[in-house]
């Protein structure tokens, strides 16, 4: 499945609204949720705060995320024994995750990475690309 | 003494038409909650229970929703949601009985059971968590029962789907306390129901003599109990499967 692409002014044109729904998810200041701040490493997110930032966002959006979608769109086309073997994220994984997550600064990307590592990478871009992915699939009626 | 904290609250009871699932629903509403149970087919049952507390000024509201369908679940959550714009508490209190010996059993012996009582479970919390979460707030009970723990003869079936939810009891205490939402169990004995008609009827004596307390339960003493882990009083309390047996003694 090829990911529908996402430019700049589209994640720009949503940032506003997913910050705000992020920074009360988060119980933090709206200011603190910068477009490219690692959400687990600079806000401390937990995994249940990733679970009430997509609650969060399905209403203020009207848009419905699949669970566990995240991980799996990250994954892209390739299979899992592509992607990863036992737990630790290939060359070709790697490869692709960081094209999917573009907007992650490069010297966050450790290897050997972890999959259970991967949601530190996520920041507020990322979820506002998850969101405009969303709309493009199910345009709000 | 401070108030239990329970009037005013969005509570959401399953099986709430009948039996200990009714006595919950009525000591919530008299306490001045708002109450909405689910029932599974006993339309006039329901119907009774709301009138009878809307005749008394109190607030309820009965839902047909089956508990093994995931699907319907949801969508009656996010009714409810819609209309309370919050939910403060669940009682997973739905579920089936089929006795019998384990080789008796038919296929849909064991998976009506488990589907009922532990699947059931999984689709109401699993569209209510959420708003739990983003409301930093709730509170879980699930009905458990004696059998969870102690076994029964001819009650495999049965005590497994216990058994599970007193492990799915304990697990989602562990992932919702981050957001200060307790999950508790209470786990009756030997209830007068109509459930537990013939059990009773089977092996009352015998059961009876394994009760320290010498008589059965009544809806109502699994109702406080019930009651107490879901109010202000119990905010210390999580992650707990909460006896209410009259002192049910292993064999």
């Amino acid at each position: 499945m090829a990911e529908i692409p996402v430019t700049q002014d589209e994640i720009m044109a949503v940032f506003p609204k997913v910050a705000e729904t992020m920074a009360d998810a988060l119980g933090c200041d709206v200011e603190d949720i910068k477009p490219d701040v690692s959400l687990i490493e600079g806000l401390d997110a937990e995994s249940i705060d990733f679970l009430d930032m997509v609650f969060r966002l399905e209403r203020a959006f009207k848009i419905k995320i699949p669970r566990g979608k995240i991980i799996e769109n990250a994954r892209g086309d390739l299979t899992e024994a592509e992607f990863e073997q036992n737990g630790i994220v290939t060359e070709r994984g790697l490869a692709y995750l960081r094209e999917y997550l573009s907007e992650v600064p490069a010297e966050r990307f450790k290897t050997p990475m972890k999959v259970a590592d991967i949601p530190r990478l996520f920041t507020p871009t990322t979820f506002c690309k998850l969101v405009v992915r969303a709309q493009k699939e199910a345009p709000a009626a | 003494m401070i108030p239990s904290g329970l009037a005013g609250r969005s509570v959401l009871v399953t099986g709430g038409s009948r039996g200990i699932g009714r006595a919950i629903v009525e000591l919530f509403a008299e306490e001045g909650a708002n109450v909405t149970f689910f029932y599974k087919g006993n339309a006039e049952a329901a119907q009774d229970v709301v009138a009878k507390l809307r005749d008394a000024g109190r607030d309820a509201h009965a839902a047909q929703v089956d508990v093994t369908d995931a699907a319907t679940c949801h969508t009656a959550v996010e009714a409810l949601a819609a209309r309370t714009e919050r939910i403060d508490v669940l009682v997973n209190n739905a579920g089936v009985i089929r006795d019998n010996p384990l080789a008796a059993l038919g296929d849909d012996d064991i998976k009506t059971v488990l589907d009922t009582n532990i699947g059931g479970v999984f689709n109401v919390t699993r569209a209510v968590v959420p708003y739990m979460v983003m409301q930093r707030a709730g509170t879980i009970i699930n009905l458990s029962s004696v059998a969870g723990d102690k076994g029964g003869r001819g009650q495999t079936n049965y005590a497994a789907s216990k058994g599970a939810v007193n492990a799915f009891t304990r697990a989602l205490a562990v992932e919702l306390a981050p957001r200060k939402i307790r999950v508790n169990a209470v786990a009756p004995g030997v209830i007068d129901t109509e459930m537990s008609q013939d059990v009773r009827e089977m092996a009352g004596d015998a059961a009876k003599a394994r009760i320290l307390l010498k008589r059965f339960g009544t809806v109502q003493d699994v109702a406080y109990a019930v009651w107490f882990l879901a109010s202000d009083y119990a905010n210390y309390v999580t992650g707990q499967v909460f006896h209410v047996d009259g002192g049910f003694k292993l064999e």
